[in-house]
């Protein structure tokens, strides 16, 4: 099949039943309600389940119970909705259950708008609910990636049982790209070791987060840490641009990453040396790839839609406080122009 | 007062025809009525939750506050126990407080907290632009239930009656009149006051006709009758698209109201350093 012209939301959808979701439970939230919508429209009509939930509360709780199941399952929201979920991503981390989120993320904070914005950052990447636990966390930057990125979630989440985010924003959820369709559909099987049937071969198994004796949560959250020590080691990935003899390196993700790839061009045009370092995984961070940078001498830049919090891992990755900072938030996209300035600024 | 001077300067978003603009001219000309009968447009505080039918705070110039997708009553419930003496009127939408903020709907009901919520029961996510909401009717057809929604809907007076509000009301946005009435009793009751507005939502579900066809205003009910008024609910349940559907005063009785039985009530007007030093010299 030719590539088609398909919409970021969209291609979340596609990426999510080639992956061999099951459920969508969702509700309504601009701009995330594209992916609620073509899920509507797909879901039930492959034999698979959807519900628009009461709430978003409700809705990662039935994440929750359907992931309990062994299901491939599958959520997005926005930011406002992002944190009404947090309770629950909470336990899901803590029950040890696999599932895929995607935030669209738009301007806050509150209400704030529907432009886009990548202030879910801390949320997402620093895991914003309670207790030691984190998310496992993918940022795609082209409408292909939010198909393949939310496949890649699927196998990452279920690999160790842990929630995936897919961490886009307004712009790439709107966009219209060609997408290649995925050429395998994964056809998946109920994990009878872990998850929940209601039959007797999943009877010992447990679903749970509590534990009431201490020394025995600890070493469960050892473990978790312990896992989260595996994902760093294997599933740390990012991508570069220019990088080989650059001396000022923009870091940036998503949507941003588009535009701070243009500056790297227009900076080597004006002769300057600029590299692009792009994460595709902000948890786990990719921290050896800029430290490894960092000895050869470069200079970093931190290129984000929010205030500077992926600045702060920059920093603790290069081992220097002197991260430059070209972000802008409130519903528009970062200007050429302002990355140009701190280019030459650093330059 | 004159009810333009409560009018504000923003931009009025609302489409062309939507039923919202009802609302918006009948409570400002309550507000005004109430402000000469010796309630001050001051003492009034508005609230409202998110979807299309907030936006109501922004076109009143009265003092307001713009909270959270479904928490309209929990910040309404804090700033009526803060202070007594205002009064409290919420605004929130069926998706609002029916679905993302239906547990706090039920207790402010339960706890008969003396606000009132005016609820524009326009049936479908307007602002989202048109998913079903807790109302719709069954078979409904949204962006999200491409097949129809096969939930059933919703009864909002009759959850309210079983919940324990003490004034329970509908009106439509075709019929201001009626709305100023009732808008004006829900403000004056003392106790958690309820009105089910049909609010037409011309651009995603658009049901004035059939809303002029099948509204009536129900009299001589006996307001008092926690039986009667259940049957008035009752006798249309937002699935039925024969069934008339009855406007008006379903429910009205006097209770307690949380915001002075609430405990420390009494004692709001005692030197408060006094007393915490009392207490707690009373625990030592």
């Amino acid at each position: 099949m030719p590539a088609q012209l398909v919409a970021g939301n969209s291609a979340v959808i596609i990426g999510a039943m080639y992956a061999g979701c099951d459920c969508f439970f969702g509700y309504p939230i601009t701009p995330a309600s594209e992916i609620l919508h073509e899920a509507s429209r797909f879901f039930p009509r492959a034999g698979r389940k959807f519900v628009q939930a009461e709430s978003e509360e409700a809705a990662i709780n039935m994440v929750y119970g359907a992931a309990g199941a062994g299901h491939r399952v599958l959520a997005a929201s926005s930011g406002p909705g992002m944190s009404l979920k947090q309770e629950g991503i909470s336990y899901i981390a803590g029950a040890e259950l696999p599932c895929v989120i995607v935030d669209i993320c738009r301007a806050g904070p509150g209400l704030g708008n529907i432009g886009p914005e990548q202030s879910d950052y801390n949320q997402a990447v620093k895991s914003g609910g309670h207790g030691c636990y984190n998310s496992i966390v993918l940022a795609p930057n082209s409408v292909q990636e939010m198909c393949d990125f939310t496949m890649k979630a699927f196998d990452l989440a279920f690999k160790y049982r842990n929630p995936a985010i897919v961490l886009a924003d307004g712009v790439l959820g709107h966009m219209v790209e060609p997408l290649n369709f995925p050429e395998e559909a994964v056809v998946p099987n109920i994990d009878t070791s872990w998850a929940v049937s209601g039959n007797s071969a999943t009877r010992h198994n447990l679903v749970t987060s509590i534990d009431l004796d201490f020394e025995e949560m600890e070493k469960h959250n050892l473990k978790l840490q312990a896992k989260y020590d595996r994902i760093k080691q294997n599933e740390t990935a990012w991508t570069g641009y220019r990088l080989e003899d650059a001396e000022i390196v923009l870091v940036s993700y998503g949507i941003s990453s588009r535009i701070a790839r243009s500056a790297v061009d227009r900076a080597r045009r004006e002769g300057m040396k600029a590299g692009l370092f792009r994460p595709l995984t902000l948890f786990p961070f990719p921290e050896a790839g800029i430290r490894e940078l960092s000895e050869k001498g470069c200079r970093f830049i931190s290129v984000e839609m929010s205030n500077g919090m992926m600045r702060e891992d920059v920093r603790r990755a290069a081992g220097t406080e002197d991260v430059g900072l070209v972000a802008r938030y409130g519903g528009n996209l970062i200007r050429m122009d302002q990355i140009m300035d701190k280019i030459r600024e650093v330059a | 007062m004159n009810p333009k001077d409560l009018a504000s300067y923003a931009t009025n978003t609302w489409c062309p025809g939507c039923g919202n603009f009802s609302i918006l001219s009948a409570i400002r000309s309550v507000l005004a009525q109430l402000d000469q009968e010796g309630y001050p447009v001051e003492d009034v505080v508005l609230v409202s939750g998110i979807g299309c039918h907030a936006k109501i705070v922004d076109y009143l110039n009265v003092n307001s506050f713009y909270s959270i997708h479904g928490r309209t009553l929990p910040v309404a419930t804090g700033i009526k126990l803060a202070n007594p003496d205002l009064k409290v009127i919420c605004f929130s939408g069926d998706g609002d407080s029916l679905a993302e903020g239906l547990d706090h709907l039920i207790f402010a009901a339960k706890r008969n907290i003396d606000v009132t919520l005016i609820l524009h029961d326009n049936r479908v996510y307007g602002l989202t632009t048109g998913q079903f909401t807790p109302t719709s009717p069954p078979g409904f057809k949204g962006k999200s239930t491409p097949l129809g929604t096969e939930e059933l809907p919703m009864n909002p007076p009759e959850l309210m009656l079983a919940s324990g509000a003490t004034y329970i009301a509908r009106g439509y946005t075709h019929g201001i009149d009626l709305l100023q009435k009732l808008f004006k009793e829900a403000i004056l009751h003392q106790g958690f006051s309820f009105v089910d507005v049909l609010q037409v939502c011309v651009t995603f579900f658009n049901l004035y006709e059939s809303y002029n066809q099948r509204t009536y205003e129900v009299k001589d009910n006996d307001t008092s009758s926690f039986d009667e008024a259940l049957k008035i609910a009752r006798s249309w349940n937002y699935d039925d698209h024969e069934a008339r559907i009855p406007l008006g005063k379903f429910y009205q009785v006097d209770a307690p109201t949380f915001d002075r039985t609430f405990p420390g009530f009494e004692i709001r007007d005692v030197d408060r350093d006094s007393r915490i030093k009392e207490v707690l010299e009373g625990l030592i």
